[in-house]
């Protein structure tokens, strides 16, 4: 009896010893191969095109999946942004616009495969085009803002031709396809898991990768962890070779202060969601790099619903304007970590750019808001709630009490309401809340799209319920005009109806701050606010 | 034979009587959802390009295009088949997402109750034996503090000090090391799995993750359980049987441990049932700090965004372990005091 046991100690512990000694190189070596990315968020499915995907679903299809084309970047006061102008192939080998600008032809890559390693064909192309304005799926709206609404548009010429017809010109088509939701599914695979209800399988391409993108997903569990390793076969990186880390981690941590650690003691690689106050400690020992990057397609506001009194008038809202305490606000939410859309000051009173969104002559001016109040015959001021969600308090909070500090000044008084996310969403969709802070996000930032979806309609991006015929109509007119400097004028006059109105008061754009390993290299701001894993190697 | 067959009858119709209270959450719960404001469709359907008819996409997916009643009745139905119906947050089914976060749950709170019945118990026989000497203040102090520092604030504390000062704790983000591999689910419990696939490296991996988090729960629970045992240790050292026993002098070891304590035990096992119950739903904090993939967090996230199937998954789910927990205390209540079975 004894002996048998004391031989299996032994071979037991031989083995243990013998764990314990050659993990440690092991590890090493494979954690310096790894990009470990630490998130509150959670990536929730692996088809970003399912109606609730999260911002991190979004990110792993850019590596888990291709498109027919990217956005390149671009330097941007010293770091790297996504460029909107430049559109380079990614699936496509090359693409041309007919002169006409109604056809856009894309030959495919020969070489692509995906990754079960059948070849990527203009029939999958099709395929997935087709199910991105056919399905119930979040990339119908995307397109239509593109001119694609039907399958007819897409047609295959050849295995590795494929053709996009246009009703119209439009400039938007191109960027369209580089988004986050046309992605290039392998359809025979997808085809073998589509049932009649459900035909263009949606739910097993939910929690299944079918795509031919730099990373292959390994381990997907929502609200824990994603884990890919690299395709070795994907070359349609800017330099020709593939994805620099070999393995991909991304994982949820929920506490701020935990991924702060996690990122100071080098545990993990990348952070972008930490608090401010955190990102300014870390920044000041100087041991990471830190790469803050204004968020050039978001804006953050002071909303008031145009529709609801007293906000109905134009001169409470300019009141509401001359009373915002900016400085202080910017300094208290955000540490002063962002673009600024406050304090300009515009010669004879136009504005500079026909760019959106531009820096207002606004000012913290308490005489001037109480003249306009007088204006609007409400010089005793009134009662009013100002609202904002659960999720972004670190910001809103503090921004909140100053808001509410400085109005009581001119005699509104300002009673906080902080809302759960859904309640506060469900709130604005209903067009109840009167006087809020909220963001907004442009994919393909230009200004009549800013225009058109943020300031016309009903639907919930419109926060301010705006319903301004003249600024609809110069919006409609600039969405299709061919001709720059023609834009860039009617730009011009959308933000000076803007200032005018004063619809609701930009605020600024917060900056992304991107905390890393000093080590890291090729961070680049996407249009989705997330990482572009594919960008990222370690020298 | 006669007590245990008698216990299990006596188990089996409580259960069966708490049938009723169970149904009574179900629909209790489903109720109350839809009734706080906050409108799923909306919240889901929030890409940049999201409009109306994306929101009645979602609307239809959920479901919540249809009368009330209707819905009710459909949910009964997908309960009484097990389905708990999908979490928009997650993607999966509630069911799924409740297996796999359950065990994580339940290691985490067994640990931690382990945990503080070890420091406890001793801690209020100590008290009660010298009552208001340093001793009983010691133990006083010691049980206010962990009371009432919250257990973010003591789990971010043991955090910087183990973790991010001495190094000695693994990252405090979840059950394993990321980069180690798991063991073959068998249980869901990870220190049972390791054990199971005889891998002892990755135990005492999972065992050191467990630590942090345990040991943050147990001080919060430490309070309620060492200020019971000593209150009933003191009525159960002043009556006549210890008085007796004393007289006619037994060691003070049997007087303590086999007289007194087991008569002490009977609050200290209803409390620890509470304690449990409560623990295993309100840990949230904990599960969030230390990114326990939980239950607790799970529903709390699912609640943030009006995911209706989790949170009613979740409170089911926490009803039915209460309705096992009292289950459980009942028959060691048989152990503990004999006469509990024969009533």
């Amino acid at each position: 009896m004894y002996p048998v046991i004391s031989r299996h100690l032994i071979s037991a512990s031989a083995v243990l010893l013998s764990v314990t000694l050659i993990a440690p190189a092991a590890h090493a070596q494979s954690r310096a191969e790894t990009l470990r990315y630490v998130t509150a968020a959670t990536v929730n499915t692996l088809d970003p095109n399912i109606p609730g995907s999260t911002r991190e679903a979004f990110a792993l299809s850019m590596s888990s999946y291709d498109r027919l084309v990217s956005f390149g970047r671009k330097q941007l006061n010293g770091r790297w942004v996504f460029d909107l102008d430049t559109i380079n192939g990614e699936l496509a080998e090359s693409f041309s616009i007919s002169p006409d600008g109604l056809k856009l032809t894309f030959k495919l890559r020969p070489d692509a495969k995906f990754h079960d390693g059948s070849p990527v064909t203009a029939e999958d192309v099709k395929w997935s085009l087709d199910r991105c304005v056919t399905a119930p799926v979040l990339g119908k709206a995307q397109l239509l803002t593109g001119s694609m609404t039907s399958a007819d548009q897409f047609k295959v010429i050849d295995p590795l031709t494929f053709e996009v017809t246009l009703p119209r010109p439009d400039k938007l088509a191109l960027p369209n396809l580089a988004t986050v939701y046309p992605i290039i599914i392998n359809s025979k695979l997808a085809k073998s898991h589509a049932t009649p209800e459900d035909p263009w399988a949606l739910s097993w391409l939910k929690e299944n990768e079918a795509g031919s993108g730099a990373y292959v997903v390994e381990t997907f569990k929502p609200g824990e962890q994603a884990i890919a390793k690299r395709n070795e076969a994907w070359n349609r990186g800017s330099s020709d070779k593939p994805a620099s880390f070999k393995r991909l981690i991304i994982q949820s941590v929920p506490e701020p202060a935990t991924r702060a650690n996690l990122v100071e003691r080098g545990d993990a690689d990348l952070v972008i969601d930490l608090q401010a106050s955190d990102v300014q400690a870390l920044e000041a020992k100087g041991k990471l790099k830190v790469i803050s990057t204004p968020q050039y397609n978001a804006v953050t506001f002071i909303s008031m619903n145009n529709k609801i009194p007293p906000f109905d008038n134009v001169n409470v809202r300019r009141a509401v304007a001359a009373a915002l305490p900016y400085d202080d606000m910017f300094k208290a939410a955000l540490f002063g970590r962002g673009a600024p859309l406050f304090g300009a000051s515009w010669a004879d009173g136009k504005p500079p750019s026909g760019g959106y969104p531009i820096p207002q002559p606004v000012k913290l001016d308490l005489e001037k808001a109480r003249a306009y109040l007088k204006e609007a015959g409400v010089p005793e001021g009134f009662a009013t709630t100002f609202s904002f969600n659960v999720g972004q308090a670190s910001t809103a909070e503090p921004m909140a009490a100053l808001v509410k500090e400085s109005l009581e000044k001119i005699g509104i008084k300002v009673d906080i309401q902080k809302l759960p996310d859904a309640q506060m969403s469900t709130s604005i969709n209903e067009k109840k809340l009167p006087f809020f802070t909220e963001g907004i996000v442009a994919w393909l930032p230009s200004t009549d799209y800013f225009y058109r979806n943020f300031y016309t309609g009903t639907q919930r991006w419109n926060y301010s319920s705006t319903d301004n015929a003249e600024l609809e109509r110069i919006a409609q007119a600039a969405r299709f005009e061919p001709d720059k400097a023609k834009y860039e004028a009617e730009g011009k006059e959308l933000n000076a109806i803007h200032f005018e109105q004063m619809f609701q008061v930009p605020l600024w754009q917060p900056a992304q701050d991107a905390v890393m390993a000093a080590k890291l290299d090729g961070y680049v701001y996407q249009f989705t606010r997330q990482v572009d894993y594919r960008n990222l190697s370690r020298k | 034979m006669g007590t245990i067959s008698a216990t299990l009858i006596r188990a089996g119709r409580r259960f069966l009587s708490s049938l009723p209270a169970l149904f009574g959450v179900l629909v209790f719960t489903f109720l109350l959802m839809r009734v706080l404001p906050g409108d799923p469709a909306v919240f889901f359907a929030s890409g940049p390009s999201a409009g109306k008819e994306e929101i009645e996409i979602v609307r239809k997916q959920l479901g919540l295009d249809r009368s009330l009643p209707e819905q009710l009745g459909i949910y009964l139905y997908d309960v009484g088949r097990g389905n708990l119906g999908r979490s928009m947050m997650t993607g999966q089914p509630v069911a799924r997402d409740l297996r796999q976060r359950l065990p994580a749950s339940l290691e985490l709170t067994l640990t931690a109750l382990v945990i503080a019945l070890i420091a406890a118990v001793p801690l209020g026989v100590l008290a009660a034996l010298r009552p208001n000497s340093l001793i009983d203040h010691g133990v006083r102090l010691f049980c206010s503090l962990g009371v009432c520092v919250p257990t973010f604030v003591s789990g971010l504390l043991l955090i910087y000090v183990f973790y991010y000062l001495l190094g000695l704790a693994p990252d405090p983000t979840g059950r394993i090391d990321i980069f180690a591999s798991v063991p073959p689910a068998r249980t869901g419990f990870l220190m049972v799995d390791f054990l199971l696939a005889g891998d002892f490296e990755g135990w005492w991996a999972a065992a050191r993750q467990l630590m942090l988090p345990a040991l943050t729960m147990a001080l919060f629970v430490i309070a309620p359980l060492a200020r019971i045992t000593r209150a009933s240790m003191l009525v159960s050292l002043g009556s006549d049987f210890v008085r007796t026993a004393r007289s006619i002098g037994l060691s003070r070891w049997q007087i303590v441990v086999t007289y007194a304590l087991r008569n002490a035990m009977l609050p200290v096992i209803t409390i620890a049932g509470i304690v449990f119950s409560t623990m295993l739903g309100a840990n949230v904090l904990v599960e969030k700090v230390f990114s326990w993939p939980g239950v607790a967090s799970y529903a709390l996230d699912a609640l943030l965004v009006s995911d209706y199937a989790p949170v009613q998954g979740f409170v089911l789910l926490m009803a039915s372990i209460f309705v096992v927990v009292n289950l459980l205390v009942d028959v060691l209540y048989g152990i503990a005091d004999p006469r509990a079975t024969v009533a």
